[in-house]
């Protein structure tokens, strides 16, 4: 979403991609898309001294009303940041923004130092994933340091102990105040061309607080974080802080003077509407789209992002029987492409992201900002037959094994696998309708439910996948006697190697997950996460009876 | 225009009187009982006396501990003009925070380093904890025939006693030896800091505690006044200050004010967080009316007192919100342990069983349920995970039932089944 971040900085003599700094997230939401423009003219400029101005946002500052208008349904937030951050050489108490996730907390506070044409150092916890990356992050940015090949790529200073960072801050803060405050002497006697700085102070953002919680050594990191302003007690520097979860998700019993609190709540749907109808061609008719796909998809989720990734397909099913893109619906059209387009709301509604079949390869899309979300299991259609990707037969009943596995009890394996082929007779004698195996029943289930699929040794594995290989063999050709398994295991073992590899192919599609060792066999124990559907759908592309092998309590 | 730019000067002058702790403990250390004094006496008897003396300054946070601190420290500087001198005064400090030097080796070090910087000297890196605690040692007994006082500052003390106490005992044995002259000031907001000390360092501390309590009413309003009332003799204009102040005054005996001022003292009692409430309110200020206004303060109580976890539940969409009811179903029927899976279930039976329009395939809520995950509405009651996919893992809510009702109900677009089904 804040795809112009990708160049900020007004560089230096070598052109460094600073991308890693301002990609927070790769754009693929076409509302804001106009923005790109505004800072593509952000080019190398002339060879630069290091000096304070390297830590102003690149590119023009911008007016007020630009920025406001490039957020809607922002203006109080902005207008309360504002204040806080105060007028010329104010000083300030910690901020901490906070609100879910696309609610453009870094964005609006990027553009309103944009706007305010002030210094400050921006890191951020999702790319500086370690103490010592963001301490390292912080003071090269304040000692102007960029890494690249002439320094081999390495920091400014090491810097790996918290009480290290506070002196080294505290030194290259000391320093910037300094030069600001000469600048200003200096700029006042001297009228410069070149872009000069409001204020002295500098401001340090610290963004995606919330990770922080996961790492190792949270318990000191958070505690120092908060109480820095203090440590430092340099009037001139201002903090920020900005976090995905609200302040009470970061206590501890260390303690700390909570920052000032700033509010971003999620956009409601004028808002929404509002944001996904800038930019768009034709607006009349993408705010007919909206009428008929927003109260729907509003209900599940209000995320700017997940909005704006599943409308963008959906608006272009709802323009195919359109001719003319340009046109303005009257009501008549309206009605047709709402009833056109029907079918599709409530298959989108039913589906997280979709992954594209072969005829439109190239514009995938993926789901942004979510890190379990892309687990492979969900990547499938949910309303076709078919498998939306492609799987070697051999993977198919790899994974169809696996999926046996953990779903039946391994002292069952016997009875179903056994020479006659899996007769289920044996199975159905022995349960017993009563009121106690009932009970039981539904013990079990409950079990099920709360522990998840079962885990197995890779022998097991290997096991059930030799029988149901013969198993199809047979069901295709003539009988075969079942001695020949043993036989057939002995000649295939090439294929043994092949059936480890699709294993591992497997586990990192993430279709079967490796589990801890065990404890007694000391052997790697697997458990298979695909849904009961995806098993039956890649059971029937074989051709394999898989409903008859699976354990029903 | 005139008075925009003064109220502009005001407002910085008021917001940097906020940022600078020392300017707003200043009028709280006037009585002679009060904190700054004893704690004066004590560092300026070592001084005069060249004696050692050890102090825990005790107290929550945001009572001024630090500030209360530095104030004496200052004083004491402008009252001794440097008699004999290495470098500065007679009086020089180290400080040290728990946060940052809790390991006894770091500390050490960090003190080693800050002895050589006052007395620009060359401070090795390579140092051992036995050549730094020689060092440190041989500077002390220094000092002491240069009758310089040394002020050991430990920030965060409670921190420094977990493991051996080994910097703690170092400090305190130096100080039994009758040559040096340092004071050893421990700041905590653990009040039983005392009691965390071992036997062997115990032994060796003065047991003298000063404890910090949060400000009386009169002292907020002697602190108010000092705080937020102009200077009349200063560069801004005299009329403005005046009318400044008078606005000011009239507004502190308005009942209405007395009582933002009571309900914020009663909620959080701390002089910081009086701070950070003014500091609110004081940014908000209107520059075109150019003065301070009740409504100031009033928006700065609801934007500080925040509800986080209303804000989260109003945040969420029906979906989220379905899914937390089930959730709470859950809970309700005291099953002790649950899973996504369990909780889809309960939501296919709500949905079986009331034909809600709000069913969607369970990809679409294990999505809803990360948002929900994210938010810190529920978490995972299992601390490893890792190996489990998200949808096994046992969850649990984190937020009252008496918070959800209200949420929903507070909620604009929430179904009425919903809160019949929570109820």
């Amino acid at each position: 979403m804040l795809g112009w971040f990708l160049q900020k900085r007004k560089m230096g003599k070598d052109e460094v991609p600073l991308i890693t700094r301002r990609t927070t997230r790769s754009s693929s939401a076409t509302a804001i898309s106009t923005k790109n423009n505004v800072v593509e003219s952000t080019t190398s400029t002339n060879i630069c001294s290091p000096s304070p101005i390297d830590l102003l946002y690149g590119g023009e500052p911008i007016d007020l009303d630009v920025l406001l208008s490039n957020f809607p349904g922002r203006h109080p937030q902005i207008r309360e940041l504002l204040q806080i951050l105060g007028p010329l050489n104010a000083p300030m108490l910690p901020v901490f923004v906070y609100g879910g996730p696309s609610t453009g907390k870094t964005g609006i506070l990027l553009q309103l130092f944009r706007h305010l044409n002030r210094p400050f150092v921006y890191s951020s916890c999702r790319t500086c994933y370690s103490p010592r990356i963001l301490f390292e992050s912080v003071l090269n940015q304040l000692s102007y340091h960029q890494k690249n090949s002439t320094n081999g790529y390495s920091s400014v200073k090491r810097c790996e102990k918290p009480s290290d960072f506070v002196n080294f801050l505290r030194e290259a803060l000391v320093g910037i105040v300094k030069s600001l405050k000469e600048n200003r002497r200096k700029s006042k006697s001297s009228k410069k061309l070149e872009r000069s700085i409001d204020g002295n102070m500098v401001y340090l953002i610290f963004d995606k607080l919330e990770l922080v919680k996961d790492w190792d050594k949270s318990s000191t990191i958070l505690p120092l974080l908060f109480n820095l302003d203090s440590m430092l007690n340099i009037p001139e520097v201002g903090l920020i802080f900005i976090s995905s979860t609200p302040p009470d998700t970061f206590y501890s019993s260390m303690g700390y003077i909570e920052p000032i609190p700033l509010y971003f709540p999620t956009y409601n749907e004028d808002d929404l509407r509002q944001i996904l109808v800038r930019n768009q061609a034709n607006p009349k008719l993408y705010s007919s789209f909206l009428d008929v796909v927003l109260r729907p998809f509003c209900r599940i989720t209000r995320r700017l992002d997940e909005l704006s990734a599943v409308f963008s397909p959906l608006f272009i099913e709802y323009c195919k029987p359109l001719n003319d893109l340009a046109i303005v619906p009257n009501e008549d059209l309206k009605r047709k492409l709402f009833s056109n387009l029907q079918p599709h709301i409530s298959l989108f509604l039913n589906e997280t992201f979709r992954v594209l079949s072969q005829s439109s390869l190239g514009a995938e899309r993926t789901k942004d900002g979510e890190p379990r979300g892309s687990k492979s299991k969900v990547g499938t259609c949910e309303d076709s037959d078919e498998l939306d990707f492609h799987m070697s037969t051999s993977a198919k009943y790899l994974l169809i094994s696996a999926f046996l596995a953990s779903r039946n009890p391994a002292t069952l394996d016997a009875s179903f696998f056994d020479s006659r082929g899996g007769s289920a007779d044996g199975r159905k004698r022995r349960r017993k309708p009563s009121e106690m195996a009932k009970g039981q029943k539904e013990a079990e289930e409950q079990e099920l439910l709360s522990k998840g699929p079962g885990s197995f040794p890779l022998e097991r594995l290997l096991a059930i996948f030799q029988c149901i290989t013969s198993v199809a063999e047979d069901s295709l050709g003539e009988e075969v006697q079942e001695e020949d398994s043993l036989e057939v295991e002995g000649q295939n073992n090439p294929l043994m190697s092949d059936v480890l590899l699709q294993l591992s192919t497997l586990c990192n599609a993430n279709f079967i997950v490796k589990g801890g060792t065990c404890p007694l066999e000391g052997s790697t124990r697997y458990r298979s996460v695909v849904s009961e559907d995806l098993a039956l759908k890649v059971a029937k592309s074989v051709k394999f009876p898989l409903a008859k092998y699976v354990y029903r309590r | 225009m005139v008075n925009r730019n003064a109220a502009e000067k005001a407002l910085n002058l008021i917001r940097s009187r906020l940022c600078n702790p020392n300017f707003i403990f200043r009028p709280l250390c006037d009585s002679p009982d009060s904190n700054y004094s004893k704690l004066k006496f004590i560092v300026s008897s070592s001084v005069t006396e060249a004696c050692n003396n050890s102090v825990l300054l005790l107290g929550p946070r945001g009572t001024g501990k630090v500030a209360v601190l530095e104030l004496v420290l200052e004083d004491l500087l402008l009252e001794y003009p440097d008699m004999i001198t290495l470098s500065g005064g007679v009086v020089f400090q180290i400080r040290l925070n728990g946060l940052l030097h809790s390991d006894d080796n770091s500390a050490l070090k960090e003190i080693a380093r800050q002895l050589c910087v006052e007395h620009q000297l060359v401070f090795s890196k390579m140092a051992s904890f036995d050549d730094n605690s020689e060092f440190m040692i041989a500077m002390l007994r220094e000092c002491g025939l240069a009758h310089k006082t040394v002020v050991f500052v430990l920030d965060e003390f409670d921190l420094f006693t977990q493991g051996k106490q080994r910097l703690l005992y170092a400090l305190l044995d130096a100080m039994q030896s009758v040559t040096s002259q340092a004071v050893f000031i421990g700041v905590s907001c653990r009040l039983d800091a005392d009691q965390l000390l071992e036997k062997r360092v115990k032994s060796r501390f003065s047991h003298r505690k000063l404890l910090f309590l949060p400000p009386s009413e009169e002292e907020i309003y002697r602190l108010l006044d000092h705080v937020l009332s102009l200077p009349v003799d200063s560069n801004l204009p005299h009329d403005y200050a005046m009318e400044f102040n008078a606005k000011l005054h009239s507004m502190f005996s308005d009942e209405r004010f007395r009582q933002i001022i009571d309900s914020f003292m009663n909620f959080s009692p701390t002089v910081r967080h009086l701070v950070k409430f003014l500091f609110r309110a004081v940014s908000d200020m209107d520059l075109k009316l150019s003065n301070l206004s009740f409504e100031n303060f009033k928006s700065a109580i609801s934007s500080l007192q925040r509800q986080p976890k209303m804000e989260c539940l109003r945040d969420c969409s029906i979906l989220e919100l379905y899914i937390l009811v089930c959730m709470k179903r859950l809970e309700v029927k005291e099953q002790n342990s649950y899973s996504f899976s369990a909780v889809m279930k309960e939501y296919k039976s709500i949905h079986d069983s009331f034909q809600t329009s709000d069913y969607y395939s369970q990809d679409v809520c294990l999505r809803a349920f990360e948002h929900i995950l994210q938010r810190g509405l529920v978490c995972f009651a299992d601390g490893r995970g890792r190996i489990q996919s998200t949808e096994f893992r046992p969850v649990k809510l984190l937020i009252s039932f008496a918070e959800l009702s209200q949420g929903l109900k507070a909620h604009h677009l929430c179904p009425a089944i919903l809160q019949k089904l929570a109820a």
